[in-house]
């Protein structure tokens, strides 16, 4: 073609900076991950696996990684589940439809900072909305269960504060943070299912919401499905603000919650330990590139389904 | 089998009216087509059968079972969507065996993975009646394709299959043949046709292609404006059409409807000729505006213009290969005659044409669109007048709410 | 339909018992913006508080009345004792200080700390990166999708490749590189790492393989040069999409805590809403609860608003990740 290279200019600026932004880092922290790099040296010195060697070996990073993969295991499916459930409930409703959908949204638009000092206050021990009203409960019959019976004796948990409780206490938050995100996800596809199926399933005689739903709703969702968990999953890996927001001396009790991106943060940024922070990144990199790549292969493999 | 009747079924949407009160019987192992233009209320006059919708009024039966409420997947029919509807993870073979595993299956045998070891002797069996309906449809190769990886012809016989492999009372087909292109369109009437009458089933068909309506029917029922204008053979609705609406719907290209004046003695005036036959006097019946309806083959050409012909210059020649049909210009209207392919030659575009219409083929309708008749074709009948040529005309839809009162002694007979 | 009701009932209890749980946090954050330090204290008051004076101590402190004060007064107080002068002076003085307890929270959220600052800082870094993301998204996008050249493939898988890196994980490295050029404790610190979007570019390179190829060729035969048919033919055409990419990238940047915690440390005219929060908490002694969730109410407002007016625009931009 004569045309001009006006190309160039038009890709030059955007391959500069992915190569600047994205990919270069990844390179240097790849680098650096075999170093024992703090900012300001000037110089640093190979150290080979050593830093991969200390997080699979100290008590710390297993921690870390006990409480990430929790985290994530509790999330996602809790999160994708009543996304689903919550899409489903409020198709099949005949009004009032968006003003559910509207409220399931609001958390998803909130600052998760600020959502989470608040829920701070909300599971206070002592003054928080939550374990007040668990009290309302003493005294009725709901003392015949155990978990009230032992609050009301001595006291309700201190949820945040309680190595038992902390780290499914912010794993709570952050489905009620993100089921929202994918129920809209859901609802968008359940409004690509071409209605001419479920008459043919009612034709061929599916006669209960649940054949229906496993004849047709839920195989036309797979695609739906594939990505939401994959989202989730990443986000869930990437979980910070909260964490940081209740925990700024790291990790809660006994490190409970010492997720892998407080880690990269506390050991990098907070103790200048780049070399080691940066061995975290990478395994973080691995596994979010694992899952994408999961789902890549996924979506591939229902492509004919059209 | 068994029959299936329709009495007085009112649809309504809101405040639209879709179907204003359809009396329909169709009888066991007949193919009856609904045809009409869209939004006629053909559609959901099939999807009320089905059980899909509910009509707002009046009562479906099948064979003598009432089934007002009973749901779709109750009422043992199958049905042909117009997207097919396959079960696009499933395979060729899987949506086959849907409709039998849910109706033949306890729901413990229906169990992933456990169900098949449950009840294996049962699936065997299944499996063996996919097998052979996939014979008959020439789908037995196509079993493990998914239906993505299928052409639009085959989609349509796997569709077809799986409606067939549970042997319903009946099928229902909503413009099953309107996705495909137009040769496959063509074959699949003719296996359609083929596949019914080996069958036997009862075939409801919904087109709005009215070829369709009268290649492949026994019956059919011309709907407009949520009512059944004219229910009979194809033949009947083709030549001897109840309404005007119904003879300009049948038939292609359309039916030339001119505008005329019927005098108070019956005799029919149209741009300038006079028929030869008069209409069947109504008493008291002052001069009125009527329209004559020509169908495009009941002309002859003529060399020269004559009392008796309608002349206009050629506009268009619309070559079909067998047949050549000469579009004329009339001044207000536009008149189409059919010509051999050796007659049609001698006119070049712009030249005059004269055609002859014949008289005896000629249809009158009132200004209401309703058949108006001759006289020699009331003659024998009860009374020579205007109400019995009506009664007449009516007849083709009175037929349904005639078989609907007999019911009762029918089912009585059934019952002793 | 009666059938159907009972089915229909159901399904709203369970919808509803979903919706305060969902709603639970916003409404201890909006009722505690209200109220006074004792009635959180002592959880009272219902949503609104009692609204009943309060004092602010603070403001008491301040204006503690000295000896030169209460000598300055004597003439208003003829015969009056010192420490009589001085008890009538405090009244005063808390008279002037008390407040609702409402007024109080939210003056406070803003007298407290320059939350106005961190608010212009939030619209400064967010409506940089959003503009500066198009401005390099755009002209890729249109290269990838509408421009025949060598390399184009390359150029795409790389974009494919990138898609696939969270830019949050990578921040330590990030960090490093701007540390190493200073730029840490700056706008550019906040905004570079954003500045390409890869996702922005994908988004857009698909809208533009749907916009006719007849469309950019009549544009060509009327003589624009291909910096004119970005600017003047793609993207008004491309503004639904980019208006969904707006969304998707103002909400995830006014809300982001992590990646300004890792590079602004302790210079606060940078610090972006979600930061100033943080910092507010860091102090808070427990008479702050009130101001610090007028702090939190007022970051979390404008997006909240904007959603509640145009929420079909929002979902749809923010489901857009959706697409891929």
């Amino acid at each position: 073609m004569p045309r001009s290279f006006a190309h160039i200019w038009f890709v030059a600026p955007a391959v500069v900076l992915m190569i600047v932004i994205l990919i270069a880092p990844i390179l240097v922290a790849a680098t650096l991950s075999f170093t024992d790099y703090s900012l300001g040296n000037t110089t640093a010195d190979w150290i080979g696996w050593k830093n991969y060697d200390r997080i699979v070996s100290r008590s710390s990073f297993q921690k870390m990684f006990v409480a990430t993969f929790t985290y994530v295991a509790v999330v996602v499916p809790l999160a994708v589940g009543l996304g689903l459930g919550a899409a489903l409930l409020i198709n099949s409703l005949q009004r009032f439809g968006d003003f559910y959908k509207t409220i399931y949204f609001l958390p998803v638009m909130a600052a998760l900072l600020a959502m989470a000092i608040v829920w701070e206050f909300t599971l206070h021990p002592t003054v928080g909305l939550v374990n007040e009203t668990l009290a309302m409960s003493c005294g009725t019959a709901l003392e015949a269960i155990p978990f009230f019976a032992q609050g009301c004796a001595r006291n309700f948990p201190l949820w945040l504060g309680d190595k038992d409780y902390a780290i499914w206490t912010v794993a709570f938050i952050g489905v009620w943070q993100g089921f929202g995100f994918n129920m809209v996800l859901y609802l968008a596809g359940l409004t690509s299912v071409p209605r001419e199926l479920y008459h043919a399933a009612e034709m061929d005689g599916a006669r209960s919401g649940w054949e229906r739903f496993r004849l047709v709703t839920w195989p036309m969702l797979g695609p739906t499905t594939v990505f939401v968990v994959t989202i989730t999953c990443i986000r869930s890996f990437q979980v910070f603000d909260t964490v940081e927001a209740f925990y700024p001396q790291g990790g809660g009790p006994s490190k409970s919650v010492y997720v892998m991106m407080f880690a990269i943060f506390e050991k990098g940024i907070q103790q200048n330990l780049m070399g080691l922070g940066s061995a975290v990144t990478i395994i973080f990199l691995v596994f979010v590139l694992f899952l994408t790549l999961i789902q890549r292969w996924l979506i591939e493999r229902r492509v004919h389904y059209a | 089998m068994a029959t299936i009747r329709l009495t007085e079924i009112q649809k309504s949407f809101g405040s639209t009216e879709v179907l204003k009160g359809i009396d329909l019987s169709i009888e066991a192992g007949e193919f009856l087509t609904l045809v009409g233009p869209s939004g006629c209320g053909k559609s959901t006059l099939l999807r009320i059968i089905a059980g899909l919708e509910a009509q707002s009024a009046g009562e479906v039966r099948i064979g003598e079972r009432l089934v007002n409420g009973v749901r779709a997947a109750e009422r043992n029919l199958a049905m042909v969507f117009q997207s097919y509807a396959l079960y696009p993870h499933l395979t060729v073979a899987e949506n086959m065996l849907v409709p039998l595993r849910l109706r033949d299956l306890a729901f413990r045998e229906r169990l992933p993975l456990l169900g098949p070891l449950l009840a294996r002797a049962k699936y065997a069996d299944l499996r063996r009646q996919v097998t052979e309906t996939a014979e008959v449809l020439r789908l037995d190769t196509l079993l493990d394709r998914k239906p993505g990886q299928l052409s639009g012809g085959q989609r349509q016989r796997a569709a077809l299959g799986r409606a067939m492999v549970r042997k319903p009372t009946a099928f229902l087909m909503d413009e099953p043949l309107s996705n495909l292109d137009a040769a496959l369109r063509v074959h699949m009437r003719a296996e359609l046709a083929e596949l019914h009458r080996s069958l036997g089933t009862t075939f409801i068909y919904v087109t709005h292609d009215q070829a369709e309506a009268l290649t492949m029917s026994d019956r059919m029922a011309v709907m407009m404006g949520g009512e059944i204008l004219q229910l009979d053979r194809p033949q009947i609705v083709y030549d001897d059409p109840a309404d005007l609406r119904v003879a300009e719907f049948v038939g292609s290209p359309k039916i030339n409807a001119l505008p005329g004046a019927a005098d108070a003695e019956g005799r029919v005036h149209c741009l300038g000729i006079a028929l030869t036959r008069r209409l069947a006097a109504e008493p008291g019946q002052p001069p009125r505006e009527v329209t004559a309806g020509l169908r495009p083959e009941h002309f002859a050409l003529s060399p020269q213009a004559g009392s008796d012909t309608l002349s206009g210059s050629l506009i268009y020649r619309e070559n079909l290969g067998a047949d050549v049909y000469l579009h004329l210009d009339l001044g207000t209207l536009r008149l189409v005659v059919r010509a051999g392919v050796e007659e049609a030659r001698d006119y070049s575009l712009g030249a005059r044409v004269h055609a002859v219409p014949r008289h005896d083929k000629a249809l009158v309708f009132a200004e209401d669109g309703r058949r108006l008749r001759f006289r020699d074709e009331t003659a024998g009948q009860d009374a020579d007048t205007g109400l019995a040529a009506v009664a007449r005309a009516a007849k083709a839809f009175v037929r349904p709410a005639n078989t609907a009162q007999n019911a009762p002694q029918r089912e009585a007979a059934a019952g002793s | 339909m009666t059938r159907f009701s009972a089915a229909e009932t159901w399904k709203h209890a369970v919808l509803i018992v979903g919706a305060l749980i969902v709603i639970l946090p916003f409404y201890v954050m909006l009722s505690y913006s209200l109220k006074s330090p004792g009635e959180i204290e002592r959880n009272e008051g219902g949503f609104f508080g009692s609204q009943a004076m309060m004092i602010d101590e603070r403001c008491v402190k301040r204006g503690e009345p000295d000896r030169a004060a209460i000598a300055a007064a004597a003439e208003r107080f003829p015969g009056s004792t010192d420490s009589e002068i001085q008890a009538a002076l405090m009244a005063e003085l808390r008279a002037a200080c008390s407040r609702r307890p409402a007024v109080f929270n939210y003056t406070m959220a803003f007298s407290e700390a320059p939350l106005l600052r961190y608010l212009l800082n939030g619209v400064i870094v967010t409506a940089s990166i959003f503009f500066i993301q198009v401005l390099v998204a755009l002209p890729c996008a249109y290269a990838l999708a509408k421009l025949r050249w060598r390399g184009r493939e390359v150029v795409f898988s790389m974009v494919l490749f990138c898609l696939l890196i969270p830019v949050h994980a990578i921040a330590l490295p990030l960090y490093i590189m701007l540390a190493k050029v200073g730029l840490t404790n700056t706008y550019a610190a906040l905004v570079i790492p954003w500045t390409i979007s890869v996702f922005g570019i994908f988004l857009m390179r698909q809208f533009f393989l749907t916009v006719p190829d007849d469309l950019i060729d009549a544009a060509r035969m009327d003589g624009m040069n291909e910096f004119a048919i970005i600017w003047r033919v793609m993207l008004p055409t491309a503004v639904p999409a980019l208006l969904a990419f707006a969304i998707f990238s103002v909400v995830a940047h006014w809300n982001d805590y992590f990646w300004p915690r890792i590079v602004v440390t302790g210079n606060r005219d940078l610090f972006t809403p979600p930061l100033g929060l943080r910092e507010f908490k860091g102090d808070a002694d427990g008479s702050f609860f009130g101001p610090m969730m007028a702090t939190a109410t007022i970051i979390v407002t404008p997006l909240i608003v904007a959603f509640l007016i145009a929420q079909r625009r929002f979902i749809e931009g923010i489901t857009l990740t959706g697409m891929k």
